[in-house]
């Protein structure tokens, strides 16, 4: 297998809160690494803090302690993908409108920047809805329109946090081909969150898993099965029935 | 009863409420002493001030005279109410040193300030302005208030992804979401600022259906009366209709039609 370099280093990453009920610690002494267009998923029960990690990977929260290191250095607000559980799409936006927002907000003109949007949209195959809004659409072509927005800041770097989790498991089925479809057409480096395991094991290079809050890392998982996997495959139940042993599925 | 036949019920209902209502009304404009006009009486001085000047105005110059106060006030609630109420909403600092002033202002009603401003600036075009001006105001700020402070988290932290600068954050990403927040201030707005025209007007003006009200008290008309009333109902009416129409042109993506 080729080495490839370490995009993302986490060391040591503590955070707790503290609130009028007494304080929180939601990460403890995090740390794994996050290889160049590696898909990696990080598995954990709800409310351990996966969000709360991943909002601080992307800059919207802050650490107590510990270290990230980007290779190539801390990349600026805009420049790292973020895919949000519930879509968070600006609703007054059409798909173009939201697929365009980065480089519009980063200054790109008119002409460029949809072209490129419109790369995307088709990509995520949305092609034809360009001109439809948000509420128009179905849970699985909003998560479409969510990832298409986050491939169109040009980021290298992908996170995704419970992406599929507001879905109904057929349309889940589909997006997590999709996902994996969109990543070998155009490779990136994707973090990827999840609760679910046999969703964790269809589409991670590696899967890490996280106990409940405080978040530790458990364990990890390196997932050596061809693409496309299948749910029903013999070393793919195997694992599984592995990572479950090891999971605090508590809620 | 199936659904159809319900659906026909509540087009009819509407239609006996009305005709229940003129019943009851000609009923009590029957005897010889009564206040009330009857709905005819009503009809044919509504007609009369459609052609026939009243102090050389006909009926439609003075309605024109009070919306014309309600939209030249308008345009400044509509300016300063949002400035007001994004900083609040936006600005913790701002808050702080505007909302303790706000919140005392804000409980007195617009006509408790008609004399002060009568003595301030006479009975020109200027003390009605700012009467329907304070009348609307208050309810855009409110209401763009609370828009701001709805926002979804979520849609702010995708604009910071997104890489959005602080202003950027502001008109990109929060006025737009405050958009339907602020036509609901603007519509509560629009029934208390007309409300509050007729009230000025009441008390001093030389134009307007508020004026034409008090010309029907002091002669006894109250043909005259019940007209205009009925009049500044119709308008209010049509002025909602119109917004209705404006939600929908102006913010599809909440109140547009949609499958
Ligand atoms: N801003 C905050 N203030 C206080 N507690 C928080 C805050 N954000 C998250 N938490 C707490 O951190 C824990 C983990 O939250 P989260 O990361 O959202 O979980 P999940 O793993 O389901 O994404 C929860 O118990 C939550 O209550
Ligand atoms: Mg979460």
């Amino acid at each position: 297998m080729e080495v490839r370099k370490n995009k993302i280093m986490v060391e040591n990453l503590c955070k707790t809160y503290h609130t009028n009920s007494g304080d929180h610690e939601v990460l403890k002494d995090i740390s794994f690494n996050v290889e160049e267009n590696e898909f990696l998923v990080l598995l954990g029960p709800g409310r351990c803090g996966k969000t709360v990690l991943l909002n601080i990977l992307a800059e919207l929260e802050e650490q107590d302690s510990g270290k990230i290191i980007f290779d190539g250095g801390r990349p600026e607000m805009g420049n790292i993908g973020l895919v949000f559980q519930k879509y968070a799409l600006f609703p007054w936006k059409t798909v173009m409108g939201n697929v365009e927002m980065s480089p519009k907000l980063k200054g790109v003109d008119k002409a460029t920047r949809q072209a490129n949007a419109q790369e995307y949209i088709d990509l995520v195959g949305l092609h034809g809805f360009e001109k439809h809004l948000p509420k128009q659409l179905s849970g699985g072509m909003k998560q479409r329109v969510g990832i298409a927005r986050a491939y169109a800041t040009e980021a290298d770097i992908m996170l995704m946090d419970e992406p599929f989790g507001a879905l109904d498991a057929q349309t889940r089925y589909s997006m997590e081909d999709a996902i994996i479809n969109i990543w070998e057409k155009n490779k990136r480096t994707i973090v990827f969150v999840t609760n679910n395991v046999e969703e964790a094991i269809y589409l991670g290079d590696r899967i890490i898993l996280l106990s409940s809050r405080p978040a530790t890392i458990k364990k990890e998982y390196k997932v050596d099965l061809p693409r496309p996997r299948s749910y029903t495959d013999r070393a793919f139940l195997e694992l599984r029935n592995e990572i479950v042993a090891n999971t605090d599925l508590d809620v | 009863m199936d659904s159809k036949e319900v659906k026909k019920w509540y087009y009819v209902l509407p239609i006996i409420s009305i005709l229940m209502f003129i019943v009851l009304w000609i009923f009590l404009s029957i005897p010889a002493d009564s206040m009330i006009p009857s709905p005819k009486e009503t009809w044919l001085r509504f007609a009369d001030i459609c052609v026939h000047p009243i102090s050389q105005a006909i009926l439609i110059v003075h309605i024109w005279s009070s919306l014309r106060r309600v939209l030249i006030a308008f345009a400044f609630a509509i300016f300063l109410g949002v400035l007001l109420g994004v900083g609040l909403g936006w600005s913790k600092t701002f808050y702080s040193i505007f909302d303790p002033v706000f919140e005392l202002l804000r409980p007195i009603p617009p006509i408790a300030w008609i004399p002060l401003i009568i003595l301030w600036c006479g009975i020109g075009e200027l003390p009605k302005i700012i009467i329907v001006f304070i009348g609307s105001f208050v309810s855009i700020v409110l209401n763009t208030y609370a828009g701001i402070k709805d926002i979804d988290p979520l849609i702010i932290n995708a604009g910071k992804v997104l890489g959005a600068n602080k202003r950027q954050l502001l008109f990109e990403v929060a006025l737009p979401a405050t958009i339907p927040a602020i036509l609901a201030g603007i519509r509560t707005a629009l029934s208390s600022g007309w409300m509050c025209v007729v009230a000025a007007e009441m008390i001093a003006a030389r134009q307007g259906v508020g004026f034409l009200i008090v010309q029907g008290q002091q002669s006894g008309d109250t043909a005259l009366i019940v007209a205009c009333m009925l009049v500044i109902g119709v308008v209010s009416m049509l002025m909602s209709t119109f917004l209705s129409k404006m939600e929908g042109v102006l913010c599809p993506w909440k109140f547009g039609k949609t499958k």
